[in-house]
């Protein structure tokens, strides 16, 4: 027995020396590969945004007189692995009025909607115990960013927030409950107890939030909401909130594969993982955007069998041999598991005539792109999304002012411009 | 006059009132087991979609989307008949393999599948020795080595998700075997009729019923999971047995594993999530119990079976994912119901 046991631990040990060995080795290209690919790509966002490019001295440019930081110029130096901007400006949206009862109106209707989409349009006056910025730099601040879960996402979302909080020499730490709501309660109180300068909390469920954001501002903390959506109940206990704007994204997604499909014919849904904001936005976005603009295209079916290839696989030769020829459209939730299980089902049957769209960017979505499988995805920058949180909790201590509510800057990848978001942030 | 009817007569002895027939309906539905069910939701599907429940793109549909948990239930099995309850390190064990399996595509694809397919075995030799030398138990154990593996993953590749191709690097050589990789899971055989994955899962079964009817192992195993002292007293070596079951197990996992990764073209730790109570739910539906040494690998295929064509004949009504998941578990219920009550009815449990 002694034997068996030393020969299973002398296996594992050689195995993960293998696995250091491989990964050391197969890392190094990869880094060259992107130092290579950012020059170029580089010139063009330099060409691109005018004052970016303006900023004197790129090695100098963080520092100004006294050795303060110059937040513009960390801004508008700092890049994302895509080679896009790591902080980029926040975008401020405008609010519609509100419907009077939108819980009366129809389920296509968008105004059904309108306090998800419209997070924060009655989040009123910020609450008091919100402390004063310092107003002293975001130089040498300690700050803690909660995240929800483990996930090649939130590495991408750690890697920027730490990229950026580096930049702008401020100290962060990044916890992750890994999906558990008790234990991100317990990491908020832990949180309190470091006494940080600010906290950061990506927060596991919208109606909880609200009791995480009053606790962490009751302390006497500055507290930032990020990526997840939160009832309108928690906004005034944020010092900002910033994130994507998944509503306006999917509409922007819904209204491409609109005139892709000619304005008619029948779409089915793969959604997110149900309650949760994304859910509605990626589910609702569209079909309310369809409704409204292309009222001939008819939802045919709307399914959640997760993120698992297979599960999703299976749905869609579901649909193909149940809807026939009167499938012509797919919209999915997730650019990556989802959209190799639909595109594998798709090309099985033979209708390469179903045209399938999906949200997110990664590394599989981009190549789906590439390859002309997926028609259209949209770039939502997971390390630009830290950092634009990272960038207001800079510009928040600078004691500048914030948008309560900041969304992350967006675009739509298609076959046309897909290569230039390479290498992919995960 | 029988032998009950003859001790009725005799003066001073009371009547035996329980039943020693046997009913012929609990025989035949025990023995039928899930294909019972397999039956009932054939004509289902006969009914709501016609020609387009037995079309062959329906049948392949069915087959392809079951064949990693199938695949994954051969192997199962093994350890539900030991009375070892369930291998809770399932899921990294299929995600192990593949990222092995990925990571060494730089060294050619044979190196690359053996190796995937080592790592995840050797997860079965531990927990073999661990649960069937030294008595841990079970569920606790695979659990936590569940948690340690996914800790080792998560360390190893910096909580990052590995891709075949970037893996591969500018190497020609390993570029191809990335995409050898990326094939296996789209290998079809007859013109597209047969995938390559339905063919592993049904050799796997074919395998697992070789292995519990034809071989000494198979007669050991059934000994270990109906009584583990008294096979342990007529000299059956039970710590040999149970190793073995988990490393049966752990193989078909990593098999699965490098199908899950070759289909969705990602190393991932978060591969196989789930697929430890799914592929519970098909053994026990297939008339396997946690008490060990009941039912047979025929059963489980049969399980396996009626957990695609329930998902798919739901789809195909149109029944939406939160309707699913009602249906799903009282369509389990109703199984696990039919399947104790024949049991019993049987005398055997």
């Amino acid at each position: 027995m002694k034997k068996v046991l030393t020969i299973v631990a002398l296996v594992l040990v050689l195995m993960f020396a293998v696995v250091a060995c491989t990964s050391t080795g197969t890392e190094e290209p990869a880094a060259e590969e992107t130092a290579a690919a950012e020059e170029p790509a580089a010139e063009e966002t330099a060409a691109a945004e005018e004052p970016a490019a303006d900023t004197p001295a790129e090695e100098d440019a963080t520092n100004t007189e006294g050795g303060a930081i110059d937040i513009a110029a960390v801004i508008a130096s700092e890049k994302t692995t895509d080679n896009q901007q790591l902080m980029p400006d926040p975008i401020e949206k405008a609010f519609p009025d509100r419907p009077e009862d939108p819980s009366s109106l129809p389920e296509d209707d968008a105004g059904r909607y309108y306090d998800m989409e419209y997070v924060g349009w009655d989040a009123g006056e910020k609450d008091a115990g919100i402390p004063a910025s310092p107003g002293d730099g975001p130089q040498g601040k300690k700050v803690i960013s909660i995240v929800h879960g483990d996930h090649a996402w939130t590495t991408a979302y750690e890697k920027g927030m730490k990229q950026a909080c580096e930049a702008f020499g401020m100290e962060v730490e990044v916890w992750s409950p890994n999906w558990d709501q008790a234990l991100q309660d317990q990491l908020i109180d832990q949180a309190i107890n470091a006494q940080p300068d600010a906290i950061a909390l990506i927060p596991l469920s919208a109606e909880n939030a609200v009791q995480q954001f009053r606790k962490i501002t009751q302390a006497g903390i500055a507290a930032f909401g990020t990526n997840m959506l939160t009832t309108s109940d928690a906004m005034p206990y944020m010092a900002a909130w910033t994130g994507p704007d998944d509503w306006a994204q999917m509409r922007q997604l819904a209204d491409t594969l609109g005139e892709a499909m000619g304005g008619e014919g029948g779409i089915a849904y793969i959604t997110h993982d149900p309650g949760g904001s994304p859910y509605y936005a990626r589910t609702y976005g569209p079909i309310t955007e369809f409704a409204e603009k292309y009222p001939d295209i008819k939802t045919l079916d709307i399914q959640s069998p997760g993120f698992e290839a297979a599960e999703v696989k299976q749905v869609v030769s579901d649909w193909i041999t149940r809807f026939g020829d009167d499938l012509n459209a797919i919209f999915l939730a997730d650019d990556s598991a989802q959209a190799t299980g639909a595109v594998d089902a798709v090309k099985e049957a033979g209708r390469d005539d179903i045209m399938i769209v999906a949200a997110g960017n990664s590394k599989t979505g981009q190549d789906l792109v590439k390859a002309g499988d997926l028609l259209i995805i949209n770039y939502q920058s997971a390390e630009g999304d830290a950092g634009l949180c990272a960038r207001t909790m800079a510009e928040w201590f600078a004691g500048e002012e914030v948008l309560p509510v900041g969304y992350l800057a967006t675009d739509m990848i298609t076959s046309d411009n897909v290569e230039g978001f390479y290498p992919t942030q995960w | 006059m029988t032998t009950k009817e003859q001790q009725a007569t005799a003066p001073g002895i009371k009547q035996d009132s329980r039943r020693t027939d046997i009913s012929k309906t609990s025989l035949f539905i025990n023995r039928a087991g899930a294909y019972f069910i397999v039956a009932i939701l054939l004509v289902i599907g006969l009914i709501i979609a016609q020609g387009r429940f037995v079309s062959i793109d329906n049948i392949r549909s069915i087959l392809n989307a079951v064949s990693l948990t199938g695949m994954a239930c051969a192997g199962l099995a093994f350890v539900v008949y030991s009375a070892n309850f369930n291998d809770m390190s399932l899921p990294m064990t299929m995600a192990l393999s593949g990222m092995m399996a990925v990571q060494l595509i730089p060294f050619g694809i044979v190196v690359s599948v053996v190796g995937g397919i080592a790592a995840g075995t050797l997860v079965g030799v531990v927990n073999g020795i661990l649960i069937g030398k030294f008595r841990a138990n079970p569920i606790i154990w695979t659990l936590a080595f569940n948690m340690v593996l996914s800790g080792i993953v998560r360390v190893a590749w910096g909580g990052s998700q590995i891709y075949p191709d970037t893996v591969a690097g500018d190497s020609e050589f390993a570029q191809q075997a990335a995409v050898q990789f990326n094939s296996f899971a789209r290998t079809y055989f007859f013109d597209g009729a047969l995938p390559l994955m339905v063919v592993v899962m049904i050799v796997l079964f074919v395998f697992a019923y070789f292995m519990m009817t034809r071989t000494r192992f198979g007669n050991k195993l059934k000994m270990v999971g109906s009584n583990y002292e008294a096979a342990r007293l007529s000299g059956v070596n039970c710590a040999k047995t149970v190793i073995l079951a988990y490393v049966l197990c752990s193989l078909c996992a990593a098999i699965a594993g490098i199908f899950y990764t070759s289909m969705t073209k990602i190393g991932a730790y978060s591969n196989g999530e789930g697929y430890d109570f799914d592929c519970l739910t098909a053994v026990l539906l297939g008339g396997m119990t946690l008490a060990g040494g009941k039912g047979n690998i025929v059963g489980v295929f049969g399980g396996v079976l009626v957990v695609g064509m329930l998902k798919n004949i739901m789809t195909l009504i149109g029944i939406s994912t939160f309707s699913q998941y009602l249906v799903t578990g009282v369509v389990f219920l109703i199984v696990v119901w039919i399947n104790t009550s024949s049991e019993r009815k049987l005398g055997r449990a």
